[in-house]
């Protein structure tokens, strides 16, 4: 849930990263665990929905069937994946494309290797939302001018879709109030009264609607059509060391993200292995979309809003940082 | 009087969890997000049966207990090493009063990138943590050691191994303990947070888990787990105090001639 904040990680250890990452990336790859042609790689990651796949792909045997064992390390706080990867504790990670870029403009060695999740694309049925109370006068983004919104993370992905559906909505982006608060809050805050609006994902999204909530956009889908919303991730010098083993994830992976998609129903039953969402809501959590490969039209739409709202220090290099 | 504070303290803990139960049924506030205690129970029950959370149980134990452990025998090695020792104690007084302030929370980063998401993370800020109460209590400790007595055991020519033994260490004791006993707090505390926050393995990654799941009432019934763990931990430092100075007038209570 709070994968943005590896934003913050990433910038505040920026210095300590790097230098970490040069004398350390070596170490990273002797760490793999190799055992009967079974190469053991850990992946930080956030316990949530998005990264179903990775464990029905480990259920389906796509990644063994090439000589991979995932060890899932679910890092709470999202502040642990960026330093956590670049420092050569994990091998993967799971990260949300703002954060990467973000790194990426500050020079912290991070590569996407394959594609993580996408946006439904379609309107008012995505897996995030902007959500208004029960009753609300807010009808619509345009509405949120002067009004306290929250998003999980300042600065990062979901301010620059909130801005955009503002703008698309003919408002004026810059007069909106935003406030940071964890998704999981958010339900709470909105029905106390305590913030307007809320931008929100699954599950906390599917909690909002069960108290009467409704969305006034789907702000992933106003960002760019079939949004990709998050990638995994390697750091620069374990993608050079073992290019073998990333190209086998990759596949591994595109394989997962392709079953994924066609095969919700096991979705929402591997879910249930690994958080604790209880059935009733994750029976009507909107899931995303799992396309196996990243969407670089939609990547590109995501840095020219982010530039614009002047979240990175120098522009991003997408050539570098995608696949 | 024994018995009756006893039921005192059932009859309040009774009325709070009534208050528990219909304070949300009553709707004085949402149900969804504190939910009334019977529903807390529940959930308690169906994560008592579950062998994950046996699991995390045992490595939140693990976390606390390893750290704790290190903590003690560092603080007390590094505190009587110093207050015997000539001039190493004025030596490394500022040394320690600028690191003791460093809340172990601040080393979360530090932590993520020296071990990730590994018990030795939850080592590193249990042992900061605690290491500083078990420290300071012994060179307290040793600062109440009466002059009287360590001249008399000079000049009985007892070597510094002997009047540690037999001099220092009883005196310090009741402060070992309270160091002790604060830093088995702090221990809880801190592992609790190392998981819930980096996400080491263990009760606080399950609360953490449930939050993000949207699971109030599992979360709360973890909440009340690692309420009980604080209890028993701090129950359990009290016994061991109170073993251990059965001999002082503290806990034996003056002699009455």
């Amino acid at each position: 849930m709070r994968r943005l904040l590896a934003v913050l990680a990433a910038g505040a250890f920026l210095v300590a990263a790097s230098a970490c990452g040069s004398s350390d990336g070596g170490g990273a790859s002797d760490k793999n665990a190799s055992s009967g042609g079974i190469t053991t790689v850990k992946v930080g990651i956030i316990p949530i929905v998005d990264v179903a796949p990775l464990y029905l792909g480990q259920e389906k045997g796509f990644y063994s069937k090439r000589g991979l064992k995932l060890s899932m390390t679910t890092a709470q706080g999202g502040a642990a994946i960026v330093p956590g990867v670049v420092s050569g504790q994990f091998q993967f990670g799971f990260s949300n494309m703002t954060s990467l870029m973000i790194a990426q403009s500050n020079s912290v060695p991070v590569k996407a290797i394959a594609n993580g999740v996408a946006s439904t694309g379609v309107s008012g049925k995505d897996f995030g939302a902007i959500t208004v109370k029960k009753g609300s006068s807010i009808k619509s983004a345009k509405d949120l001018e002067g009004k306290k919104v929250a998003v999980n993370t300042l600065k990062n992905i979901n301010e620059t879709a909130v801005r955009e559906s503002v703008r698309k909505a003919g408002g004026d982006a810059s007069k909106v109030k935003f406030v940071e608060l964890a998704f999981d809050q958010m339900p709470a805050a909105l029905d106390s009264g305590q913030i307007d609006a809320a931008m929100v994902v699954e599950p906390a999204l599917a909690t909002v609607k069960s108290q009467g909530g409704t969305e006034i956009a789907s702000s992933l889908v106003d960002v760019a059509k079939d949004l990709t919303v998050a990638m995994y991730f390697t750091s620069t010098q374990y993608a050079q060391k073992n290019p073998d083993l990333v190209k086998k994830f990759q596949e591994a992976t595109a394989d997962s993200l392709a079953y994924a998609d066609a095969h919700p129903d096991e979705v929402r039953q591997v879910v249930t292995t690994y958080t604790k969402i209880p059935t009733a809501v994750l029976a009507k959590v909107t899931l995303p979309k799992w396309p196996a490969e990243p969407n670089r039209a939609s990547i590109e739409a995501l840095e020219k809003l982010g530039e614009q709202d002047g979240l990175f220090k120098s522009t991003p290099d997408l050539d570098k940082l995608l696949p | 009087m024994r018995g009756a504070n006893a039921a005192l303290g059932a009859a309040g803990l009774a009325a709070f969890l009534a208050l528990g139960e219909a304070v949300p049924r009553l709707g004085l506030i949402k149900e969804d997000y504190f939910p009334p205690t019977s529903r807390i129970a529940k959930a308690l029950g169906t994560e008592l049966a579950d062998h994950a959370f046996w699991t995390a149980l045992g490595d939140t134990l693990t976390g606390w207990a390893l750290g704790l452990a290190i903590a003690v025998s560092a603080g007390i090695l590094v505190g009587v090493v110093i207050s015997v020792v000539p001039h190493l104690r004025e030596a490394t007084a500022s040394t320690i009063e600028f690191l003791r302030p460093i809340p172990s929370v601040a080393l979360i980063p530090l932590a993520v990138l020296l071990y990730g998401t590994e018990l030795r993370s939850v080592l590193l800020l249990v042992v900061y943590a605690s290491f500083w109460q078990v420290l300071i209590q012994v060179m307290y400790g040793v600062q109440d050691v009466d002059p009287v007595a360590d001249e008399t055991a000079r000049s009985y020519g007892l070597g510094t191994w002997a009047r540690v033994r037999h001099v220092l260490w009883p005196t310090a004791l009741p402060y070992v303990m309270t160091g002790v006993r604060l830093a088995a707090a702090v221990a809880l505390i801190l592992t609790i947070t190392a998981e819930l926050v980096i996400g080491a393995p263990g009760l606080g990654a399950r609360i953490a888990l449930a939050e993000t799941s949207q699971a109030v009432p599992e979360m709360y019934a973890l909440i009340v787990v690692t309420g009980l763990l604080g209890l028993l931990i701090n129950v359990g430092a009290r016994t061991v105090e109170r073993r251990a100075l059965a001999w002082h007038q503290s806990v034996r209570g003056e002699v009455t001639v």
